[in-house]
């Protein structure tokens, strides 16, 4: 089975009542965020200096559980990071991440029984979240982009996959999720299963290569990259082009 | 786009020669853009970068949903309640109540003071805003000591006759554009022009327009209201250009009669 590589899709400003909203679909994964804030924190939120960044993920059937509490705690403090939480003190900055469709696996039937998430799931929970906090307006300190890279096996030859499907998942060494700042810092790092150092570098430089390609890609340097890496989509590329065509319909009277 | 006016991202560098330089002027940061000493200018939401050289000015023109109170915007507050000295009012939904002296209104003195009920609405000016402590309103000039058209909505007073209205929800970018001096010719608003005049068949309202996104309709007529708060909303939401604003008014006038 081989991944479809689909382009990835974004429609912001989709629910009306929140303050932003994004709709992402990338790699079989629809997901929808609502971000509101800054708004009034409960009282065990507050924090004095700092704005509480609380983010709730909802998976596509059932209620969440302790993969989604563990999912929310690393967006969480990758979020925070991001955003410029010293303004405003004493508030809340919440967002609602609702998964709507995961992709299915092709040998074992995951539809409809309670929605196993995992590590694969996390670049579409940063990207949404990345979108609806930039179509709220919340003011941040930069933005990201994330990436599933894994190792997988296979006949005795080692091959990283990107945006592994279910099944590559499955039958894969180790799966890594890296997330960049638009400063090229490394913002996050979840890893899983048995890796090398060598191999570790490996993905960190495949997905660097995806994550933080500067500007679109230049005749020259389209050359020079093997067919593997020239299909790769450009996140940075795409969170911009998204952002431009909302500025524009956002700014249509100017 | 125009070439001039680049989008940019949070954290993304500013091309330097975009940052207007003038002899005299300090250089003045305005909505999303933040400083960080010594040199650094950098956006802090994702928009348009709009600079002024003859004021020595840059900011970031966007479209959002949530205000952030700062100093000399007007809003539209609604009453809380009252305590011993101020009123406390809602700028935005699940945000901390902003106060409003009892003594911030033209002519209020210990013994005269304008009695408010909670879930009135009143036109006032940000005073004070500051992250660590509630935004503070007033409803006079303190330089004047005149109200200025501030004040509570919906009341008969000296300078309006209307008696009923109702506050409609708009975006804080079409609040500001109906805010500017020459709403049509900067902004391309020209819904409450067109609704006054002749494709509205001289409809008679009156408006106050709040920064935080939230629009007052007053008229003897409720449908008049009705109908002035729908053209906002629909220009708003559907981002109609003057021509479709002109239409607008035109369907909602021949819906009315």
């Amino acid at each position: 089975m081989t991944v479809t590589t689909t382009a990835p899709q974004a429609a912001l400003g989709v629910l009306p009542r929140s303050d932003g909203s994004a709709k992402y679909s990338h790699a079989g994964y629809t997901l929808t965020a609502s971000v509101n804030g800054p708004i009034e924190a409960q009282r065990r939120d507050e924090h004095a200096y700092e704005a509480h960044v609380e983010v709730i993920v909802r998976p596509a059937a059932g209620v969440g559980g302790t993969r989604e509490r563990h999912l929310e705690s690393l967006l969480q403090s990758s979020l925070a990071q991001l955003i410029l939480v010293k303004n405003f003190p004493r508030s809340l900055i919440q967002i609602v991440l609702q998964v709507e469709d995961s992709p299915e696996n092709d040998y074992v039937n995951t539809k409809l029984v309670q929605a196993s998430l995992n590590l694969a799931i996390m670049p579409a929970l940063v990207q949404t979240a990345i979108l609806a906090l930039l179509s709220a307006g919340v003011p941040m300190r930069a933005t990201a982009t994330a990436t599933a890279v894994a190792v997988v096996h296979q006949d005795g030859a080692k091959k990283t996959v990107v945006d592994p499907s279910p099944r590559e998942v499955e039958t894969a060494r180790s799966v890594h999720v890296l997330a960049f700042t638009s400063h090229n810092g490394l913002l996050l790092a979840e890893s899983e299963g048995d890796f090398t150092v060598g191999e570790w570098d490996d993905v960190y430089e495949t997905a660097k290569g995806i994550c933080c390609r500067a500007g679109p890609a230049k005749e020259g340097t389209a050359m020079v990259l093997d067919d593997e890496e020239a299909s790769a989509t450009d996140m940075r590329q795409f969170l911009r082009s998204t952002m431009e065509s909302k500025v524009a319909a956002d700014l249509h009277w100017k | 786009m125009a070439t001039g006016h680049p989008v940019v991202l949070p954290g993304e560098t500013i091309d330097p020669s975009l940052i207007p330089s003038h002899p005299k002027n300090p250089l003045r940061l305005g909505p999303g853009l933040r400083h960080i000493p010594p040199t650094d200018i950098v956006p802090t939401v994702a928009g348009q970068l709009i600079t002024n050289p003859i004021k020595n000015s840059m900011w970031i023109e966007y479209n959002s949903n949530r205000y952030i109170p700062s100093p000399n915007d007007l809003i539209l507050a609604q009453i809380l309640r009252s305590t011993t000295d101020f009123y406390l009012c809602t700028l935005s939904p699940h945000t901390a109540p902003a106060t409003l002296p009892h003594l911030a209104f033209e002519g209020a003195t210990k013994k005269t003071r304008p009695i408010l009920q909670p879930g009135q609405l009143v036109y006032a000016r940000v005073a004070l805003a500051n992250k660590h402590m509630d935004a503070e309103l007033e409803c006079v000039s303190s330089t004047t000591g005149k109200a200025d058209g501030l004040g509570p909505l919906g009341t008969p007073t000296a300078t309006s006759t209307a008696g009923g209205g109702c506050a409609f929800d708009i975006s804080l970018g079409f609040a500001r554009r109906l805010l500017m001096a020459r709403s049509r010719e900067e902004g391309g608003v020209g819904v409450l022009e067109m609704l006054a005049g002749e494709e509205g068949g001289g409809l008679a309202f009156e408006t106050a327009v709040g920064r935080n996104g939230r629009v007052w309709v007053g008229s003897d007529s409720a449908r008049t209201v009705v109908l002035v708060g729908r053209a906002l909303q629909e220009t708003d939401r559907g981002g109609l250009g003057l021509e479709g604003q002109r239409r607008l008014v035109k369907k909602l006038v021949r819906e009315m009669r």
